[in-house]
């Protein structure tokens, strides 16, 4: 847990540091900005200056039309840099997702399928999705806010200082009131915010279980009373949300107070000093007083958009808990072996042992056995036999906790995994049929397959029988997790793609699980077909596929209890 | 590669969609309507306070002294204190409106045949249903409240600038109206156009990331890494232009919103010189440029705030429109159901719609009181379908079921849910105690009735064993306990309803083979006098049955 926060952390930490060298030109831009603000407000100051005491025209240097027009050109100015900030913005927000998103793809791509066996898949989607477009505000707004909020202000008082020290020290220390009283009222809001945090949480886990499970409740003629109490739930979260708002309003209304206090106490306090002068004593004092007044509200706009930019900071540390999360993605090793796909493979198992879970013990244990090129292999056992594990292995997704599994003589873990996909296929229990159309699926298995190729492999896998009914035929679409298709059609255009594929090695992990008998009697033909001049490794527990010629591996706990050669 | 159309995102039209909201809101609009007179009130304190203390300094500069210094402190406390009081009102006021949203939803949920028998619908879609419900407090916090803010603004402004010049009124009320109503309008509009693209482009990348994290396996058995990698890239890069070109024309309008209120203030500084707008004195023109600039700075946000318009309006469409299509009439019995309970179905004829094709036709089965029977099939047969008619949550299109000699469209649907429990590997277990999960079939049952249905269901020693007992949490999806005694105390929830029949729809999917024997074995010696119907794709064996019935090509053919 300790360890768990440390990371988050570091993460955190890295995250801010490559997100501030991005937002360079918009703190460039904010600075830039105050230096107008400073400009439109020295203007403004002058023309009124001008206007309240006739005489003062003389002392000013500068026409009054010449300041019209500066006052307009100030003002473009700042309207430009509005807009490029927001188009900065907005780039800086694409980059930043697009470098976050492409890390996570290209860490999950390395750590491979072995990831799906810790962490759940729609968990890991809505990270790369929907997560990483969350913290856009973090890199876009937050990091410049965090800056400009000190900066800006600064550069502003220097200015006033100028021009009025005794204002610029009124403003000035309102304006350190500001953080102090965030500070205070942070911490009060902090605080508030932990004690409910648990109770919010736990009760929008209430609403949130409470949908998932409204079959359950309405089938059990309960919808109305969980109704009443959602609606208490709710009512509840109100109360508690509240709670904390009261207090971060608080920290809020401080911005309020500072400016209204700076406001009220410079214009006072310039009345004071016009009402003790003479009539000749205040004439340049007039165009400060006014300048030191209008420029207050940009004084405190940094601030503001810091206090609005408050809660993307937070989605960060929430990101950074599910990226920490993640496995760590396997070494890359340094001397990785080609398999030439011209030599037959002989697979050897050296003792090999797998563990899921310590907790259940060893899913493979000690196994050794060997396979001969050409030759069929029938993995048979009930399920946690260890039939899926060996599978598993052989493919690469997960490697031996102990023991060798040998491809020609190489061990597996060093060679590359692109040389040995190219030499296998494998057919699962559920293939996953990816959205788009048949033909698409099909050709997923080689992109720059010819329309013979793949008409070829669309007859082999009896495609044809089905592809008829199907309104636009091979181009029908199919949505997200192979609706549309039966359990029967998706398993034939798993088939269709090994047989595009053609690879020498066919692993096969109980390709009929999911199939009533008539349409696993089917697929099996298929399959029949399909392994005719291949290396096979089929593992089963069905009684039509213990039928098969071939050498024959009994398992059971992860051993092997009997080997038999059925000719 | 295609589109996907999630049917959980079925959307009402925007102004269906809100007039539906409205009236939820109904109860809160006295409140409501405070809330937003508290809002104006505060807004009236700031614009009063800028323009007085830039007036107080004016006429003090002219040696005069019009202006209270009292009066600017308790413009200037009253502004603090309503603006507290307003923020606290309104927010408050809000979420009380966002809990009757969401009971509504809830109940809207429950009535339709997603909630029957919710099959396809993922966790995930859901919880963005929820948030949709939070987006909404923006419709009255960030779009209602500001608006009619910048509407008094507008008043005000038209008002005390009016009664020292009217042209300059004029031509401010003018600029005004474009920065604060035109360019907000323009930015909603464009949200709203591109919305339904924007996330039509969300949809397809997370189709594609999805298919990505499902199909690993695929990926590195086929060495697509690349591919893959480039498509999400490109997907990617579809939504960010989509992004960028909305950003682009938000920036816009919010630079066009800017400049015209800086020119509403270039108008009085005009008149000040005398240029353009004659003879106002120099106080009111003081007056004039400090109440112009606290009110275009109202304004100003508004433009972005206009943006989330779409955001709104589809958050709106998504959570009015959660069941639509998916409700499918049932009609309201009024009979309560007879003690006897055989099951009949005569010349039954069922499809979801009329362009699709039957699930069946013309099919007949009897199930006497106390008969074991399984209904077995390919998956897509309809086999869940049945249960959903005998559940009375979808209605025959043809022929007719009936319990105990009852038509089902004469009796009330929670008569029929007393006499049919339904258990399938849908069957949620809750966040909460195992204590409260199995009071949900029968609230009033007594500790003694709990241990029996539990030790019913073999899971008896099992709880004993845990060290809270009853009182377990069994956390979210029942994660603290293992799959097959999660199951077994759904079983034990099921049976603890009393109800006569148990319609078991494949409820040992997703169990290992030596689980699924035992749950079977467990289901073999519930007490003989209840009806049970097992719903499966295949017999495992285990299973004491009197009659087996397969379900092909539309008709039942009897097996056993």
């Amino acid at each position: 847990m300790q360890n768990n926060k440390a990371q988050i952390k570091l993460w955190t930490k890295q995250q801010t540091k490559i997100g501030k060298r991005a937002v360079f030109p918009l703190i460039t831009l904010g600075i830039l900005s105050s230096f107008v603000a400073v400009g439109l407000a020295c203007c403004m100051a002058q023309i009124l200056g001008m206007l309240l005491v006739p005489s003062l025209s003389a002392s000013i240097s500068f026409s009054p039309l010449m300041l019209l027009v500066s006052f307009v050109i100030l003002f473009l100015l700042k309207g430009l840099i509005i807009y490029s900030e927001d188009l900065i913005a907005a780039k800086v927000g694409l980059q930043a997702r697009h470098r976050l998103r492409k890390e996570l793809v290209g860490h999950i791509m390395q750590i491979g399928p072995s990831i799906l066996y810790r962490q759940s898949g729609g968990g890991l989607a809505s990270l790369i999705v929907d997560q990483v477009e969350s913290l856009d505000g973090y890199f876009s707004r937050w990091l410049p806010a965090s800056v400009l909020w000190f900066l800006a202000p600064c550069i502003i008082l220097v200015c006033i200082f100028f021009v009025q020290p005794w204002a610029a020290l009124v403003i000035g220390v309102c304006g350190l009131m500001v953080p102090i009283a965030q500070a205070i009222f942070g911490i009060g809001a902090a605080v508030a915010a932990r004690q409910q945090f648990l109770a919010m949480t736990r009760l929008q886990a209430r609403f949130l279980d409470r949908i998932q499970g409204i079959a359950t409740i309405v089938l059990a003629g309960r919808a109305e009373d969980e109704a009443k109490k959602i609606s208490q739930s709710a009512n509840e979260l109100r109360l508690r949300t509240m709670k904390v708002l009261r207090v971060a309003f608080l920290s809020s209304a401080s911005i309020d107070c500072a400016m209204i206090i700076s406001i009220l106490l410079v214009a006072l306090m310039d009345v004071q000093h016009f009402t003790s002068a003479g009539e000749h004593g205040v004439t340049i004092p007039v165009v400060h007083a006014l300048f030191a007044l209008l420029i207050i509200p940009d004084f405190f706009a940094p601030l503001r958009s810091l206090a609005l930019a408050y809660q993307d900071k937070a989605k960060l540390t929430g990101a950074a808990a599910s990226v920490v999360e993640l496995p760590e993605a396997p070494q890359l090793l340094e001397n990785e072996v080609l398999l030439t796909s011209s030599d037959p493979v002989h697979i050897a198992f050296d003792e090999v042992s797998y563990v899921w879970d310590e907790q259940r013990g060893n899913a493979v244990d000690q196994i050794s056995f060997e396979v001969q090129p050409n030759s069929t292999t029938l993995l048979i056992g009930a399920s946690g036999a260890g039939k899926s594990t060996i599978i598993s292995l052989l493919l690469g997704f997960i490697k031996p906790t102990s023991g060798k599994i040998l491809f020609n003589g190489i061990d597996i873990s060093t060679i590359k995994h692109h040389s040995l996909s190219a030499l296998t296929a494998w057919i699962g229990q559920k293939p996953v049929i990816f959205s788009g159309t048949i033909k698409e699926n099909i050709l997923f298995a080689k992109p720059d397959a010819t329309e013979a190729e793949l008409q070829q492999a669309v007859q082999a896998a009896a495609i044809d029988q089905y592809i008829s009914a199907l309104p636009n035929g091979l181009d029908t679409l199919i949505g997200e997790g192979g609706y549309g298709l039966s359990g029967g059609q998706a398993q034939r255009v798993a088939i269709a793609r090994a047989y595009l594929k053609n690879a020498p090695l066919l692993f096969l992990d109980e390709p009929t699980a999911h199939l009533d008998p008539a349409t696993e009697q089917d697929i099996f033909t298929s399959l029949i077909e399909l392994s005719k001049n291949r290396t096979v490794i089929l593992a089963t527990h069905s009684a039509l596929g213990q039928q098969l010629k071939g050498n024959h591996i009994q398992l059971d706990h992860g051993r092997i209890i009997a080997q038999t050669e059925v000719k | 590669m295609s589109d996907y159309k999630d049917p959980l995102l079925q959307q009402e039209t925007p102004k269906a969609a809100f007039q539906q909201i409205f009236k939820i809101w109904k109860p809160h609009v006295a409140s409501l309507i405070i809330g937003v007179l508290f809002s104006l009130i505060a807004l009236a304190f700031g614009l009063t306070l800028m323009s007085s203390a830039g007036g107080k300094i004016a006429f003090a500069a002219m040696g005069m002294m019009v202006i209270s210094s009292v009066f600017l402190k308790i413009l200037g406390a009253g502004r603090l204190l309503m603006r507290y009081v307003e923020r606290l009102y309104t927010h408050n006021v809000m979420f009380k409106a966002i809990a009757d949203l969401r009971v509504w939803f809830f109940a809207r949920l429950s009535k339709g045949a997603a909630a029957g028998l919710g099959f396809r619908h993922s966790g995930d879609v859901l919880s963005r249903l929820v948030s949709d419900i939070e987006t909404l407090d923006g419709l009255y916090l960030r779009l209602l409240l500001p608006f009619a803010g910048s509407i008094l603004t507008f008043f005000v402004l038209i008002c005390v600038i009016g009664s020292i010049h009217l042209p300059l009124a004029i031509c401010i009320a003018v600029l005004y109206i474009i920065a604060g109503f035109i360019c907000p309008l323009i930015s909603a509009f464009i949200t709203k156009r591109h919305g339904q693209t924007l996330l039509n482009s969300v949809a397809q990348l997370r189709i594609t990331v999805l298919d990505f994290i499902h199909g690993l396996r695929e990926i590195r058995a086929f060495g697509a890494e690349i591919r893959v990698e480039k498509l999400l890239n490109d997907r990617e890069k579809n939504l960010f232009q989509k992004q960028y070109q909305q950003a682009k024309k938000i920036a816009l309008m919010s630079f066009l919103s800017f400049v015209f209120s800086q020119i509403a203030v270039l108008l009085i500084l005009a008149a000040a010189l005398n240029i353009g707008f004659h003879g106002i004195g120099a106080a009111h023109i003081v007056v004039c440029l400090f109440l112009t600039i606290t009110a275009f700075e109202v304004v100003i946000p508004l433009t972005r705030a206009g943006g989330l318009a779409g955001q709104i309006i589809n958050a709106a469409t998504r959570v009015v429109g959660v069941n639509k299509g998916h409700g499918y009439d049932v009609p309201k019995g009024s009979e309560e159901a007879s003690e006897q309970t055989d099951i009949q179905l005569n010349s039954l004829g069922f499809q979801w719609n009329k362009d699709r094709p039957w699930v069946y036709r013309n099919l007949n089965l009897n199930i006497a009181q106390g008969e074991r029977v399984a209904i077995i099939g390919p998956s897509g047969v309809g086999k869940s379908t049945l249960a959903a008619l005998l559940l009375k949550v979808i209605t025959p299109k043809e022929g007719s079921i009936t319990l105990g000699g009852k038509d089902l469209a004469v009796l009330t649907e929670e008569s029929v849910r007393k006499k049919i429990a339904w258990l399938s590997q849908n069957t949620h277990l809750f966040d909460d105690t195992i204590r409260q999960n199995l009071l949900l079939s029968y609230p009033q049952a007594t500790e003694e009735e709990l241990w029996q249905a539990l030790s019913e269901a073999a899971v008896a020693d099992v709880v004993k064993a845990m060290p809270d007992g009853l009182d377990t949490w069994l956390g979210e999806g029942g994660i603290k306990v293992s799959g097959g005694q999660g199951r077994r105390i759904a079983l034990a929830r099921t049976l603890l309803s009393k109800a006569p029949i148990l319609l078991l729809d494949e409820p040992t999917t997703g169990l290992d083979a030596d689980t699924e024997m035992e749950f079977f074995k467990i289901l073999n010696q519930i007490s003989s006098d209840r009806t049970i119907i097992l719903i499966a794709h295949r017999l495992t064996g285990a299973e004491k049955l009197d009659k087996v019935w397969r379900l092909s090509n539309s008709c039942l053919i009897s097996e056993k």
